[in-house]
């Protein structure tokens, strides 16, 4: 059966590849305990799924901020142009436990609109 | 991109193919619902053949429950593939080097492997009349193949918290 060879290279790839990433979805890896605000602008944005991501320049550095899915993120009204590059943002969240530098939004504020991730 | 990554992955990643499941509203939340429906399908259909292997549904030829079920588990299979391969597509390096994504696909290989097992040993029972006792070997693989597709679609959720 196809299965069988699709599922034995993809093993033999797995098996090939180096270990040790960490992923970035849900929020058991991110600090809960001690949410923090950044804000700065915008340098990348990736209005893409599965979660929308931008970099900001904040005060002390460059943080990756994951946000929503796209669809969510355009349900509630923030759209590519929201978190397009040179933008000011405010983002609310936590600190990953996992990956340096990244955090998870729990909402995010442009101007006057603000936007709940979860 | 994980940095490091097999340039197989960076490649099935940079696609235009992946660049579209990533940047479409609709696209990648519609594979996650069809690999969520193709789930459901594919293990009711397991679950029905490897309950007649238990010897549950024994008014039944063994053969009347098993031959339409694994066509529905075949087919159901068939979309678990396609679906998942957009779901990979879309960050083929962050998902292929991820612990659980390694095991779920180790764990695939093993029910697969089951899959042959049992289908070799029941072969000579699919024709018996309603009320038969399948050999225990039968049995023992009917019990794995619960365990083992359980397995696989716990670790596939898991991917996404690991």
């Amino acid at each position: 059966m196809n299965a069988g060879i699709v599922v034995s290279a993809a093993i033999v790839a797995a098996v090939l590849a180096p270990s040790g990433v960490s992923a970035h979805h849900g929020w058991g890896s991110y600090d809960a305990a001690n949410p923090l605000t950044i804000e700065g602008v915008i340098e990348t944005s990736k209005f893409e799924n599965p979660h929308a991501t931008i970099t900001v320049r904040a005060n002390d550095k460059v943080w990756t901020v994951t946000l929503a899915p796209t669809s969510r993120m355009l349900a509630r009204g923030a759209s590519a142009e929201m978190i397009a590059v040179g933008a000011n943002i405010k983002a609310y969240g936590y600190a990953s436990r996992a990956e340096k530098d990244e955090m998870r939004a729990e909402r995010i504020t442009a101007g006057d609109k603000t936007i709940e991730m979860r | 991109m994980v940095e490091g990554a097999p340039q197989l992955l960076v490649d099935i990643e940079q696609s235009g193919f992946a660049a579209f499941v990533r940047q479409s509203p609709w696209f990648y939340a519609a594979a996650n619902v069809v690999h969520i429906l193709g789930l459901a399908i594919f293990f009711a259909a397991i679950a029905i053949m490897d309950v007649r292997l238990l010897g549950g549904l024994a008014a039944c030829v063994p053969g009347d429950i098993v031959f339409p079920a694994r066509r529905v588990a075949i087919g159901a299979l068939l979309v678990q593939i396609a679906s998942g391969l957009v779901l990979f597509a879309a960050e083929a390096s962050h998902v292929a080097l991820n612990p659980v994504f390694q095991i779920k696909l180790v764990l695939i290989a093993i029910a697969l492997a089951n899959v042959a097992l049992v289908t070799a040993a029941m072969r000579p029972s699919m024709r018996e009349q309603a009320g038969f006792r399948l050999p225990s070997l039968v049995r023992v693989g009917a019990i794995a193949s619960l365990v083992l597709w359980l397995a696989v679609a716990a670790a596939g959720r898991l991917i996404a918290y690991l």
